[in-house]
């Protein structure tokens, strides 16, 4: 690093202290949101933070004028913690930025309008990241991490802040911030692994009068759908998770194939699980091959295959959370092979093509190395129809499926396998 | 049950709690009734009037109990103990109280209680503490009277407390009473050694002669007063008798009048000198009652119950102030046997002796016990006030050895004789190597070492004959007996013990006051009365007592002796700054055994609130951090209300042991769990974070596992994933299965699951116990119940009791599915071979047809429809069926969800 003498140390200090002045002077939000976005290594923070480091005393600057006191609270923590994040120490790095946020979130709460929502966006942004990292250095001194747990505290009372504002007037110019808090709440929570802890926050974002949902940013919306459709999945709640997955990936931005590949992750076994199979080129597209064998077991009734398919990719699909949906597709893979030997059965001989008998079955199951005894056929035929995935009745006596003559094999087209 | 005739008495509140024992034996049975109740007002009054009424109330209250602890044998003692226990329990469980309903204090409400909040709080119904046995008391006498009535002449404060029941009701008492009991009742008493659990329910009867006692106390006067007194105790009994069955004791009793209250008495077992005075005042009352009656002995009981009660009044005392309210009413329900007139005589004759002091009566002590306690007076014979102390002393020392058990195994011939505080004048003296032993029957019965929870402490120690109930009993209480041999070690110092001592005896005091649960409460109005008498400062303690009670039974432990000592110094030097608490410590007592006994922190905090301002939240719990000294091996589990003490804490050694004698335990699991949280809290006191921490969870998980209790189960269960975490050894498969298996069956939480399997290793993958569990999972998740049951058939380890857990559910799955898909008929050896109702046949040893049977039972109950085709084969008829399928109510569905907790399930379980 090159040499940085006081001078210019003290000129980038006060450089920037005039920048925020004028910002907060000028409700210039979107330059005050960059002020303070530590985390995005602009060459501006990066020089400042140098800037500090050879400058110790910052806060004699901050004094020194009536400009620059007032925003003191805020200031000086923030100094610190970018000092702090650029000598690599992230724990006082996210105190210190924590410190700011708070003393923002004072003034914020004293403004009128909302002008300085996208300031308040990057801190919520950068508490989150710099949480998160913090972790990690925690984590690698082996003590343990809570500033996420924290930042989560932090994001709620932020949360409350926005939607406090609403409740005197009707509709305060500040609620449309509260969604973006919100997402960063459920990235939170995510990681945390406490998805309960949504609940409240959705509660709130779905029946509180002030929130008119299609009033937030759209990119928020997208987000909280994804997020929530992400909760029905592990609900196992497959319409309501299709409704919002599908909501997200049809107002994703379409260049943002980052993020659609992450809704189809989850929308592609929720369409599964309700019958619909994605097309070959989407899961190519989206590089999403972990399905294509599951979806091939589907159409084939290869069970041995969605077997292999889930124990290939059992860590990836557990940690993401479809393992258990994926599963459940067994049923459907078993509906197929005995749909593919009903048409068989129907092509030798129509007139007894609805009665397949166990055997039959069995060893259809053999040759797909799969072995299973009578009992415990008989007690998948018997699934079957009780979930309504074949239409029919088992004769236990002469140990043969008796199928309806009419749509033996009902599509779920929509439906989800009844529970 | 005999108690409930006792109710018929109707006695005001006065007598709180009767006990009843029935004693197989007969004559005894009826008797048991001691009232605990104590409320302080009445005391007077009782004698001559309401004895009979009193005991009404109370006798409801009994009866329940009664049932209760018959199951166990140790309640046999119940009658008379019941007064002490319940005061034990007491301080324990204020919450008991309040079911007990009307009585304030009824103390064999409270012992049962006792033993309940150690792990089951729940049942306030438990009266089984105050069931202890009795037999020891009934013993004690025999050969020594001639001694004791020295002694007893020596200390006439003594009496009131040693009034002695029936021989019945002494036995009951036997801690307390001993003394009396000797000499009066050994003959008389034919001692029912057996002590049949049944029959004391229904024997309750309230004893009034506890309180009676107390007054005999005053000594000189006191012969007369004696008499009176066991006159009175008598009728008391008739009452109670009356009702119960016995109509021999009916009679007698009837004759006398019940009396006494017994706050005073409470104060005077206390011992301390102070009190005395007061019991004075009772006996008076007294006097004027009756003349010569059998009934002595009952109210000897009686008032050793009380003794015991001081335990937990002595964490009290600085809230209590004024035992002296209570009144104790305690009826002697003298076993009929026993109220043989001549056994009367020897009573009179000895109470005036013994009047002096219960505990030490000749009678219930064991020789070397009684030869202890001569050198101990011995040494004071000169100086009235040190005897007095030295007294005092006694007591506490006796009623701590028979809390602790020790009282009949200790070596009283070594025990170093205790030094009477300075300031009392005392007693270093006196205090001899005991040489007298009437009581050695007793002192090797195992019956003292057992320590029930159920029954009341001292109690226990006396009994021979309940040993066999009072053994499964001992295990509860333990930690009761534990709590007292504490005492006795503070004995041992002696300002320490003085100190104790007084707030034993006021336990039953408190009971007494306190109906219910609010014994703090109490306490506090107490504490405003005592400034002026010596008494009133001991009830003080006795209300403390109750209050950390918990605390304090965490430092019966004879290791806490030494403990104690250094504590006890401590707190002395601390006195100065303490104001309150050396007004508290009457003029024997030094405060220091206030300080011993609590353990809490809270206690500590209030001690110093005038001086220091010490907050809780000031507290350096890292400081706590105790290194236990307690030897016990056994020992109640008891919620910490306040800091642990470490003279109750085992270390870790002795909790290996602990560990390897519950492993062994053949004890239900009532038993084990509570002893195993009990260790738990050790460990976590202690900090304790190894291998034997991980056994301990892992044991008390599959325990609680086998017993289907999942709350249970689930504490350990979390505690080892932490530990397991921390990288300590232990069977980590077998549980991440357990926790599989539970997530599966019965949280059903989908994020839980994924987070357990994701959290799999592969070497996991391949254990058995966790493909077991993976493989129960995807059939449960399929539905697929034919994989279901055979798993269950192949289940390795305890992966069965989880899986019983969810059987029911997916049996009616399973039904549902089938009358759904099958047409038109499915055999039921069909079903019952696939749902695995022929496994319970061959548990059975019996036919594949038992599984049938089942089968057809289970479907039956499900509401399926049957019919049997031409070949005469059981088939279920599927259409019918699928829309009468339902889901019965369990039968055993208790409103608090947990049918293993309830009592009489419980109760019948135990036997």
């Amino acid at each position: 690093m090159a040499y940085l003498s006081m001078g210019e140390s003290h000129r980038r200090i006060t450089d920037y202290l005039n920048r925020f002045a004028d910002a907060i002077n000028y409700q210039d939000g979107d330059s005050l949101a960059r002020l303070f976005s530590v985390s995005s290594d602009s060459p501006s923070l990066l020089s400042l933070a140098d800037a500090l480091n050879v400058f110790q005393d910052a806060n004699r600057l901050i004094k020194q004028s009536e400009k620059f006191s007032q925003f003191g609270e805020v200031v000086a923590p923030f100094f610190r913690s970018l000092q702090c994040y650029r000598l690599g120490n992230l724990v006082d790095a996210y105190g210190a930025f924590e410190k700011a946020s708070n003393a923002f979130i004072q003034e914020f709460r004293n403004w009128e309008s909302g002008w300085a929502l996208e300031a308040l966006y990057v801190i919520a942004y950068e508490i989150r990241v710099l949480a998160e990292r913090a972790d990690r250095e925690l984590a690698s001194n082996g003590k343990s991490p809570e500033k996420l747990k924290g930042a989560g505290s932090f994001l709620m009372k932020v949360f409350g802040v926005l939607a406090g504002s609403c409740d005197l007037q009707g509709k305060g110019p500040k609620r449309v911030g509260a969604l973006y808090v919100t997402c960063q709440l459920f990235k939170i929570y995510f990681k945390l692994g406490t998805v309960n802890l949504c609940r409240s926050v959705i509660r709130s974002i779905e029946t509180a009068r002030i929130f008119d949902f299609e009033e937030f940013p759209i990119r928020d919306k997208v987000t909280y759908m994804y997020y929530t459709g992400r909760l029905e999945v592990l609900n196992e709640n497959f319409p309501a998770a299709d409704q919002k997955l599908s909501y997200a990936l049809t107002h994703c931005c379409l260049s943002k194939e980052a993020n659609i590949r992450m809704i189809l992750k989850y929308l592609i076994p929720v369409k599964l699980s309700i019958g619909i199979l994605p097309k070959k080129q989407l899961l190519e597209n989206y590089d999403l091959v972990e399905y294509n064998n599951i979806v091939e077991a589907l159409k084939r009734g290869d069970l041995r295959l969605l077997r292999s398919a889930l124990q290939e990719n059992e860590d990836q699909f557990l940690r993401s959370g479809v393992y258990l949906v994926l599963e459940k597709l067994e049923l459907q893979v078993y509906q197929r092979l005995l749909k593919k030997i009903y048409i068989i059965q129907k092509q030798k001989d129509p007139s007894k093509a609805h009665q397949v008998k166990l055997e039959v079955i069995v060893k259809a199951l053999k040759w797909l190395e799969i072995e299973m005894d009578l009992d415990e056929v008989e007690c998948i035929v018997a699934i079957l129809i009780y979930k309504n995935l074949m239409k029919g009745y088992f004769a236990h006596k002469s140990k043969v499926v008796v199928l309806s003559k009419q749509d033996p094999f009902p599509k779920l087209n929509g439906k989800p396998v009844a529970s | 049950s005999s108690s409930s005739s006792t109710g018929t008495a109707s006695a005001p509140q006065d007598y709180n709690s009767y006990t009843s024992y029935s004693n197989t034996t007969d004559p005894y049975s009826a008797y048991s009734g001691y009232y605990n109740g104590y409320q302080q007002q009445t005391n007077n009054q009782y004698s001559q009037q309401q004895p009979n009424p009193s005991y009404s109330q109370p006798v409801e209250a009994y009866q329940n109990t009664g049932a209760a602890y018959q199951p166990n044998s140790s309640f046999q003692n119940t009658g008379s103990y019941a007064g002490t226990a319940s005061y034990s329990t007491t301080y324990y469980n204020p919450g008991n109280y309040q079911t007990s309903g009307g009585y304030p204090s009824s103390g064999y409400n409270n012992q049962p209680t006792a033993w309940n909040n150690g792990s089951y709080a729940n049942y306030t119904s438990y009266q089984y503490p105050n069931y202890t046995s009795d037999t020891s008391s009934a013993y004690s006498s025999v050969s020594a009277p001639a001694t004791y009535q020295q002694q007893y002449k020596q200390w006439p404060e003594y009496y009131s407390q040693t009034e002695v029941t029936c021989a019945p009701g002494t036995e009951h008492l036997s801690a307390a009473s001993n003394s009396n009991h000797g000499s009066s009742l050994p003959t008389s008493l034919p001692p029912p050694p057996p002590l049949p659990p049944p029959s004391l329910t229904p024997t309750w009867r309230p004893e009034t002669s506890s309180s009676e006692l107390p007054s005999m106390q005053p000594g000189g006067a006191a012969s007369g007063a004696h008499d009176n007194y066991w006159n009175q105790p008598a009728p008391s009994f008739q009452t109670h008798l009356a009702a119960p069955t016995q109509p021999i004791y009916q009679n007698s009793l009837d004759s006398k009048t019940s009396y006494e209250n017994f706050q005073e008495l409470k104060t005077a077992p206390q011992g301390l000198n102070s009190q005395y005075p007061v019991v004075h005042q009772v006996s008076q009352n007294y006097q004027s009652t009756l003349p010569t009656v059998p009934s002595f002995d009952a109210r000897r009981v009686s008032k050793l119950q009380i003794p015991t009660n001081p335990r937990i009044a002595s964490n009290a005392a600085l809230g209590i102030a004024k035992t002296e309210k209570d009144s104790y009413a305690a009826n002697s329900a003298p076993r009929p046997a026993y109220i043989s007139v001549s056994v009367q005589k020897p009573n009179d004759k000895m109470s005036p002796n013994n009047a002096a002091d219960p505990m030490l009566k000749p009678t219930m002590l064991p020789k070397s016990l009684r030869g202890y306690v001569e050198r101990a007076f011995g040494r004071y014979k000169d100086d009235d006030a040190k005897r007095a102390a030295c007294e005092a002393y006694m007591k506490d020392i006796i009623t701590e050895a028979r809390a602790d058990g020790t009282l009949y195994t200790r070596d009283w011939d070594s025990e170093p004789l205790f030094t009477v505080p300075d300031s009392l004048s005392i007693s270093k003296a006196n205090i001899q190597t005991p040489t007298h032993a009437s009581i050695p029957n007793y002192n090797k019965s195992p019956v003292r070492r057992s320590k029930s929870r159920w029954e009341p402490l001292a109690e226990e120690k006396m009994l021979e004959k309940p040993v066999s109930a009072s053994n499964e009993i001992g295990k509860y209480g333990s930690w009761d007996r534990k709590t007292f041999s504490g005492y006795s070690a503070t004995k041992d110092n002696s300002l320490s013990s003085f100190r104790f001592s007084g707030p034993q005896q006021r336990t039953p005091s408190k009971s007494a006051q306190r109906p219910m649960k609010r014994q703090r409460i109490v306490n506090g109005t107490g504490l405003t009365n005592n400034d002026d008498d010596a008494s009133s400062d001991s009830d003080k303690e006795q209300s403390l007592t109750a209050y950390y009670s918990g605390a304090m039974a965490l430092a019966n432990n004879p290791e806490e002796k030494k403990r104690r000592e250094s504590r006890s110094k401590r707190f002395d030097r601390g006195q100065g700054h303490r104001p309150d608490i050396n007004y508290f410590k009457p003029k024997n007592a030094g405060p220091a055994n206030l300080y011993t006994r609590r353990a809490s922190a809270l206690m500590l905090s209030k001690s110093f609130d005038d001086s220091a301002n010490q907050a809780v939240e000031d507290i350096d719990w890292d400081a706590l951090t105790v290194k236990g000294t307690c030897q016990e091996i056994e020992k109640r589990f008891l919620r910490l209300t306040s800091a642990p003490d470490p003279s109750t804490v085992r270390p870790e050694d002795v909790l290996e042991k602990a560990l390897l004698m519950v492993q062994n335990s053949q004890k239900n699991y009532l038993y084990k769990c509570d002893q195993l949280k009990s260790i738990r809290q050790d460990i976590t006191v202690q900090r304790i974070r190894n291998q034997l921490t991980v056994k301990v969870y892992e044991t008390h998980a599959r325990l609680a596992m086998e017993v289907g209790d999942l709350a249970e189960y689930n504490q350990c269960q979390s505690q080892l994933q932490i530990l397991y975490s921390e990288g300590i050894e232990g069977c980590l498969m077998e549980f991440a299965a357990y926790n599989l298996l539970c997530v599966i069956l019965h949280s059903n939480n989908k994020k839980d699951l994924l987070t357990s399997m994701s959290r799999l290793t592969p070497e996991a993958k391949e254990d058995d116990a966790v493909k077991h569990a993976l493989a129960v999972r995807a059939a449960v998740t399929s539905g697929n119940y034919v994989t279901f049951f055979r798993l269950y058939k192949s289940a390795p380890n305890l992966n069965t009791c989880l899986m019983d857990l969810y059987v029911e559910k997916m049996r009616y799955k399973a039904a549902v599915c089938m009358s759904k898909s099958y047409r038109p008929t499915v055999p039921i050896s069909y079903i019952a071979q696939i749902l695995g109702f022929s496994n319970a046949a061959d548990e059975n040893g019996e036919t594949e047809l038992s599984g049938l049977d089942e089968c057809l039972e289970w479907l039956k109950a499900h509401g399926a429809s049957l019919i049997t085709d031409n070949t005469g084969e059981m088939q279920l008829d599927a259409k019918a069926s699928s829309s009468t399928l339902y889901m019965p109510e369990p039968e055993d569905a208790v409103a608090h969800g947990d049918s293993s907790l309830a009592v009489n399930d419980f109760l019948a379980r135990t036997t």
